[in-house]
């Protein structure tokens, strides 16, 4: 008699240690880490509105994801090793997870201290891709979203072509997927025109912006339209990709008036 | 023995209870008003209202509290109590902003719920003024953010000109510094021109933005984007009227120089 309650006991605490843990752990919750530069970073206060595109990129996904933000300015993917920022995605990545990786800004510097050669920079991202698949973990490679230059004829320059060509490399021979960011965000400025694209990255007049007191004129990096516009050609390039994530952005019922 | 431990004890509670006195003269403003200036959630990016970073932008001496709500008039604010709370606990040196209008102009019988006829619309920036003076705090009067609105030949309209008149009105009566948003958003829509002035607002395309999947066409709702310009406004009119507040906006160290390469 006392056995057979016993036995209900425990079936009874299995049970209902089984539906407290299900809270806990949501079915299916997955991390997009977010590996990069100043262009995708979360920014301090004191430096808005610079906006890097992680920022709004976080609104996208319903609530089985959580972006981790882990860019940083001024790094390449040599200081990102170096700084241990890539081993706190690796150590904590688990199956399912993603990690969208875009680099060249300060790579492709060869006065910078961050400079990484071009062999190093291909052997820096196969390493990335490698250790994300160890832990079945989902890698996808971002060319580096493009800097705001104009040619005298209005036709927009190219800044990272060399970078960017290897990025495409790896990801062909890798066979990861890729989101051309660099062509696609080369697009957007150009439509915008030499003028109206200023609106895209952080273009401030004297006095406009408290932070700025002397102004900006930055062709780097994004105020938070152009960041939010870059996030969007990302998360378009995710659905047409057919990634798995793209079944996780939110479904929203949401209109107010 | 027994000194040893109560020693750091001691401390702790000492730094525990300083921890509760408040900071000396510190500043709460209170902004009160409707969807322009309101707080959003993500689920609703890229929307903001302007109050949303108008608060980035303050020393640690000020706190932002936006309590303006979506779809609310000066007599629907008050009706839902939404102000009694706000002038129980204004203090000596707070700021009320109160930027109303664009639903009490709204018209019956759509928008009957909301719409305040201008005389009521006076009563009640009256009674938010008076309240906050009663406490010694300081009322600041802001016309209501234009809406995006040009006729065929590409001039900006002026779409809230009986309410706004009324602000001034009351400014000049009760000697309260009118921050005069109308107009100046205005005549930076029309800097920009009917088609770039698109890109303050919610303007979207299906798609684009998987928060608004019809997208989304409105010419009175700011992206975040536009709510930042409108902030701005907002500050540097505090700074040119020499309204003490602007003694707490940052100044900030970014250097304008165009840093050829990326950080």
């Amino acid at each position: 008699m006392k056995n057979q309650f016993c036995q209900l006991g425990i079936y009874a605490f299995c049970f209902f240690a089984f539906i407290n843990i299900s809270f806990f752990i949501q079915p299916g919750h997955i991390t997009i880490y977010l590996a990069g530069d100043s262009t995708m970073s979360d920014k301090e206060v004191k430096a808005y509105p610079e906006t890097g595109w992680g920022m709004p990129f976080h609104a996208f996904f319903d609530s089985t994801v959580t972006v981790k933000n882990i860019a940083k300015n001024g790094r390449s993917t040599k200081s990102f090793i170096a700084e241990g920022l890539w081993s706190s995605i690796s150590n904590n990545l688990h199956n399912g997870d993603y990690v969208l990786i875009q680099f060249g800004h300060n790579d492709e510097v060869p006065t910078k201290t961050n400079y990484t050669p071009p062999a190093d920079f291909k052997a820096n991202l196969v390493k990335f891709i490698t250790e994300t698949r160890a832990k079945m973990g989902n890698p996808v490679l971002l060319t580096p979203v493009a800097r705001r230059k104009f040619g005298k004829d209005g036709t927009v320059q190219g800044t990272h072509d060399a970078y960017s060509a290897i990025v495409r490399a790896v990801a062909q021979e890798q066979n990861v997927p890729l989101i051309d960011l660099d062509k696609e965000s080369q697009a957007l400025v150009q439509k915008f025109g030499p003028d109206d694209s200023k609106m895209l990255y952080n273009y401030l007049v004297p006095g406009e912006n408290p932070n700025y007191p002397d102004g900006k004129q930055d062709d780097t990096h994004f105020s938070e339209l152009g960041a939010r516009k870059m996030a969007e050609i990302i998360l378009a390039d995710i659905k047409a990709l057919k990634l798995d994530l793209a079944n996780r952005i939110v479904i929203s019922h949401f209109g107010i008036k | 023995m027994k000194t040893k431990f109560y020693k750091p004890a001691l401390v702790f509670f000492a730094i525990l209870l300083l921890s509760f006195v408040p900071p000396v003269e510190h500043i709460k403003v209170y902004l009160i008003g409707d969807s322009t200036m309101c707080l959003y959630t993500a689920k609703q990016f890229p929307i903001n209202g302007w109050g949303m970073p108008f608060a980035n932008y303050f020393d640690k001496d000020v706190t932002i509290d936006n309590r303006a709500r979506g779809g609310r008039s000066t007599r629907t604010f008050l009706a839902e109590n939404r102000w009694q709370p706000i002038a129980d606990s204004l203090k000596a040196g707070d700021y009320v902003l109160m930027q109303f209008g664009h639903n009490d102009e709204g018209p019956p019988p759509q928008y009957a719920d909301r719409y305040t006829p201008v005389p009521d619309y006076k009563v009640n920036l009256i009674k938010f003024i008076t309240e906050t003076r009663a406490k010694n705090a300081i009322p600041i009067l802001i016309t209501p953010v234009s809406r995006r609105n040009f006729d065929k030949d590409g001039n900006a309209k002026e779409t809230h000109i009986p309410y706004t008149k009324a602000v001034f009105e009351i400014g000049e009566e009760y000697k309260v510094p009118v921050i005069d948003l109308d107009k100046i958003s205005r005549e930076y829509y029309q800097q920009l021109g009917p088609v770039r002035s698109k890109l303050l607002f919610m303007e979207l395309d299906s798609a684009e933005h998987p928060n608004y999947p019809l997208g989304r066409h409105d010419n009175t709702h700011f992206n975040e984007y536009g709510a930042r310009k409108m902030a701005q406004i907002v500050l540097a009119e505090l700074k040119a009227q020499h309204i003490p507040l602007a003694d707490h906006i940052v100044v900030g160290a970014n250097k304008a120089n165009v840093n050829p390469q990326a950080k």
